[in-house]
């Protein structure tokens, strides 16, 4: 129970960071193209249950990082579309200069052999 | 920020759950739309389409249940859910909820109604602006005059000229007030009506009074340093209870001219409504007078004696000063002070100089005497109620319990389809609580009752005079108090039955209940009987032991008759009588009384036995060395008339009582008692030795004439011997070699004491007509039988006597039912067992029996764990129990006796059903 919850979270977070960066590269999109859109790029992420991208949005939305209104898709559905805000863009930036600093952390820490520590 | 933005997000989406659900339900329509056509532009069948974007979205109902997760605030979602459950659940069986909660409301009811009273007298500050900011001088009240220019412990009163000192030397204070420390009753007439005059308390406070509690007239103005100065016009307040209730909030009272003990005062304002001075009293005063005209009003003008403590001192300290360095600025002013004042000073005073010292203490209560005086009693009753309560929380925590064994099937059904522990458990919980709630809401209403009942009783209003102003109604803390007990005790009787929930097998589901062999509930239903029989024990024997302390009090021998005797209360000072009047008016009223139909003997005293006033003097027998401060030579003293004794049917012992030869030119003499006798002569005969008070310097002031048996004349210290007491005649004035009267207002007697023949009655028409044709105006302040003023005595100790009885009955009648239910449960649990029995030969009295042996088998328990509980809480009596042994072995073997005889009959009827049960049906309904 406690690790699957784990579990949740980091795929929630790093959901997130995607949907975050879809939305600031792509503009407004509908979850339906934004799954597409993570899909394509991370591969098997999101490949099943597509449907847990839309409990991340909601979160997303609360915390005011995008707003949402409803609208017509390109094939004349009626969709959701996702917005990113300019405390969204905000976010994303500082998330991804953690995202850097942590990579590169852990990069140093992999690229270390045994000799450079002596 | 931006979690408490989504916090706050959550909270408000909680009011549009439809809506939201709406959205997801669209939202995913649209999704899985839109990849069909996508499968289907892939060349897919459309139903093949449309089932892979099924597969690829995943578990749909888990999307949902995650997404209600991340929109509202599920556990308070659930809690509303369980409330809601709980409380359809409880509509449907209205008898159960009905009962649990009525039980609840005694319970919680009783807790409350003495908190509001612990709320007001102990914790409640004063209605007046910033009560933080106030700081008092002392810190114990005492009251309500001292003389002299030492005092024991600590400083606490002053006199009027010491508080100047204080006031105009002291930095640090805002304002420095002083005030009375005792009320005086004040004759008020308004001026040109034609009425009597009317007793009112009244209290003299310095000019800044009012401006140091910061509070403002509710009409009119307050007093100004301006109204107390010597020569300003005689101006006073009232109060608004006075204003209100007497005179109809008629505005012309404001600025009106009211007689006060004969001398013309004018009204210039109302107090605001919630203040009642600043010592919670019983009777709180109606006016308050600048010090400054106290010289007007009667004959003692304590302002101008310096050795007369007789002010309480309360003061506003700036904003940021220190307390402590006000403290030590006011030791060393008393000190200065003191030293000024060395040439009047006695020998004994000058001794007792060095350990002169003050307290200053926060005063936002005000002074607190009757918080000193009643702690205890409110404390014994506070832990009499919480034990009802508890009693009641396992009363109810049975019943719960009974509840949750016919669910029991419901239950494993519901844990067998895979129902969460936690939620079940919270669900049960939630149930206890919501009752406890309803229970506290009852509760409320019982506890106003229940205040209001024992305000009238602790403290019977007199006639026209103000109530003790305790509200009963809610406040707010009383409010919070209620709502945190219901809480409590909810999750107090609700947390076993909710925990015996978790315990139940899904098994059981599968199985007949009736099959079922599992004893669960069994003990937990027997250890909570096992408690309130311990519990009520505890209190029955607290009651039985207050209830006897009382008869010891009540049946004492006091030393006066008490039958045939009325007292009638008067004032003389109220309606401005001249001291060398009174010996004439006195001679008047025993004239006009005595020949009333059916009175056979009229005395007048300054105080009669119990009537809650006593005046107090240093004793210096002659022939001896002048006391020292260390010598202990207080006695009590009272001031009658020739006859005194025989009415007050106090036996002579040796010489003579008071009589018309004492005279105002004859020798002074004195009457004592015994205790006198004991006290300074020993063995030696008193009559003919000579003594006087301390403070006048002579020890020939009064010749002992006369012995009288002891009498309890103090309405304290009960439970000790009575002490030292003399008698002087009202006629003989106590003049000072100066030639000055040392105690004028002695001579201002209180309580005419009638004597009516045996068999005849009289009036109080008639008495008041009889002292109408003496003097109109002469207010009567009350008349009442010798009888009802021993007894209003003992009022307090025997309203809690009362309530601790009531209580004990209560709880004992609670612990009757809880042992009734669980006797008669055990007989239909175990009727098949009985039944086998009684086939095999047992006869019906063994079935009884073995019935009544297993409810005794848990009193007995009971007792074994209520004894040792009962002894520790009836040390907490104490001093309550006016000297009584608290280990007294009657009273605890009554309190056993009667729990005994309760329980057995509450198990005799089980047992008689056990006994009628027939074997073959028994075996039978198996």
């Amino acid at each position: 129970m406690e690790e699957k919850k784990q579990k949740r979270d980091v795929l929630q977070g790093t959901l997130a960071l995607m949907v975050l960066k879809t939305l600031d590269v792509l503009g407004a999109m509908h979850g339906y193209s934004i799954a597409r859109r993570i899909e394509q790029i991370s591969g098997d992420l999101l490949a099943v249950n597509q449907g847990t991208l839309y409990p991340v949005l909601l979160k997303l939305e609360q915390e005011g990082s995008i707003t949402s209104g409803w609208g017509v898709s390109e094939n004349n559905r009626k969709a959701r579309f996702y917005r990113l805000t300019r405390q969204g863009r905000k976010q994303l930036q500082a998330e991804k200069h953690d995202w850097d600093q942590t990579a590169a952390i852990i990069d140093r820490f992999f690229a270390v052999r045994a000799e450079d520590l002596k | 920020m931006r979690r408490l933005r989504r916090f706050v997000k959550r909270l408000t989406s909680w009011a549009r759950t439809e809506k939201d659900e709406e959205r997801l339900r669209a939202e995913i329509e649209a999704h899985i739309a839109l990849q069909a056509e996508d499968n289907l532009r892939a060349g897919l069948s459309p139903e093949e389409s449309r089932r892979q974007a099924i597969l690829k979205f995943g578990a749909v109902e888990a999307v949902k249940e995650e997404y209600r997760d991340e929109r509202g605030l599920p556990s308070v979602e659930a809690l509303l859910h369980d409330m809601r459950y709980a409380s359809r659940r409880l509509r449907r069986c209205p008898a159960f909820t009905v009962t649990v909660v009525l039980t609840l409301a005694l319970g919680i009811g009783a807790t409350t109604s003495i908190f509001t009273l612990v709320y007001a007298v102990l914790l409640k500050s004063l209605a007046v602006a910033d009560p933080a900011e106030l700081y008092r001088l002392g810190k114990e009240a005492r009251c309500c005059y001292w003389g002299g220019y030492s005092q024991e412990n600590e400083f606490s009163l002053v006199s009027y000229d010491l508080y100047k000192h204080f006031r105009d030397h002291t930095q640090g204070f805002r304002e420095l007030a002083a005030f009375q420390a005792s009320t005086s009753l004040l004759g008020v007439r308004r001026s040109g009506s034609a009425e009597a005059a009317q007793g009112y308390p009244g209290e003299f406070v310095s000019g800044n009074y009012f401006t140091m509690f910061g509070i403002s007239a509710y009409a009119g103005r307050l007093l100004t340093a301006g109204d107390d100065q010597a020569g300003a016009p005689p101006a006073a307040v009232m109060s608004y209870r006075l204003w209100q209730q007497r005179y109809e909030s008629d505005p012309s009272v404001v600025g009106g001219v009211f007689n006060i003990d004969d001398k013309p005062f004018t009204v210039v304002g109302i107090t605001p409504p919630r203040f009642f001075g600043d010592t919670l009293r019983t009777n709180p005063p109606d006016f308050f007078l600048p010090i400054n005209t106290q010289p007007l009003l009667g004959a003692a003008a304590d302002i101008y004696q310096s050795d007369n403590s007789w002010l309480d001192l309360i003061g506003r300290i700036l904003p940021g000063a220190n307390p402590a360095s006000i403290e030590a600025q006011m030791r060393a002013e008393l000190k200065q002070w003191l030293r000024s004042r060395w040439g009047d000073m006695s020998a004994n005073d000058r001794a007792e100089f060095p350990e002169q010292t003050l307290f200053l203490r926060p005063g936002g209560a005000g002074i607190t005497s009757m918080r000193e005086e009643y702690e205890h009693w409110l404390q014994i009753l506070m832990m009499v109620t919480s034990f009802v309560l508890l009693i009641v929380c396992a009363n109810v925590a049975n019943l719960m319990l009974v509840r949750g064994m016919e669910r029991r099937r419901e239950i494993s059904l519901r844990i067998a389809l895979g129902a969460q522990a936690l939620r079940l458990v919270r669900q049960a919980l939630a149930e206890s609580i919501l009752l406890s709630l309803a229970g506290g809401v009852a509760g409320l209403v019982i506890a106003f009752a229940g205040t209001r009942l024992i305000l009238h009783f602790a403290f019977p209003p007199t006639s026209g005079m103000a109530a003790i102003p305790i509200d009963a109604s809610s406040s707010m803390p009383v409010l919070l108090f209620a709502f945190g007990v219901s809480l409590i005790a909810g999750v107090t009787f609700g947390i076993a039955p909710a925990w015996m929930t978790t315990r139940i097998d899904p098994i059981e589901a599968l199985r007949g209940a009736s099959r079922s062999t599992v004893r669960t509930g069994a003990l937990p239903r027997k250890t909570l009987v096992v408690c309130q029989a311990a519990l009520s024990l505890v209190l029955l024997a607290a009651s039985g032991l207050l209830t006897a302390a009382l008869r010891h009090l009540e049946n004492q021998d006091f030393g006066f008759a008490q039958d045939r005797r009325t007292i009638v209360r008067i004032d003389p000072s109220l309606v401005a009588y001249r001291p060398d009047q009174l010996t004439t008016l006195y001679g008047r009223i025993q004239n006009s009384l005595s020949s009333v139909l059916g009175v056979s003997d009229v005395a007048i005293c300054q105080y009669s036995p119990l009537s809650r006033n006593n005046w107090g003097a240093g004793v210096w027998v002659d022939g001896r060395p002048a006391p020292g401060p260390k010598d202990d030579v207080s006695t009590s003293w009272d001031r009658v008339t020739a006859g005194y004794f025989t009415a007050v049917g106090t036996p002579i012992i040796e010489g003579r009582g008071i009589s018309d030869l004492d005279t105002a030119t004859s020798q002074h003499v004195a009457v004592i008692n015994q205790a006198f006798a004991r006290k300074f002569f020993q063995k030696e005969d008193p009559i003919e030795k000579y003594f006087g008070q301390t403070g006048m310097g002579t020890s020939r002031q009064y010749e002992i004439v006369g012995v009288a048996q002891d009498a309890r004349y103090l309405d304290f210290d009960l439970d000790h011997p009575i002490g030292p007491f003399f008698f002087v005649p009202e006629a003989q004035h106590d003049v000072l070699p100066t030639g000055k009267d040392s105690n004028p207002g002695s001579h201002f007697l209180h309580d005419i004491l009638i004597v009516t023949r045996p068999g005849a009655s009289v009036s109080s028409g008639q008495i008041r007509q009889a002292m109408a044709s003496v003097d109109p105006n002469l207010p009567i302040i009350s008349i009442q039988t010798l009888r009802e003023q021993v007894a209003g005595t003992f009022r307090q100790q025997r309203l809690i006597a009362q309530l601790t009885s009531f209580f004990g009955i209560l709880s004992l009648v609670l612990a009757c039912v809880g042992l009734y239910g669980v006797t008669a449960y055990n007989v239909g649990r175990r009727t098949n067992e009985i039944g086998v029995r009684m086939a095999l030969g047992a006869t019906a009295t063994q079935a009884a029996a073995l019935i009544i042996r297993g409810a005794f088998a848990l009193v007995a328990i009971g007792l074994v764990v209520g004894l040792p509980l009962a002894l520790a809480a009836v040390q907490f009596l104490g001093s309550q129990l006016y000297g009584l042994n608290p280990y007294d072995p009657a009273e605890i073997f009554v309190a056993v006796l009667t729990l005994g005889f309760s329980a057995l009959v509450a198990s005799l009827i089980p047992a008689l059903r056990a006994s009628l049960i027939s074997p073959s049906e028994a075996l039978r309904t198996e």
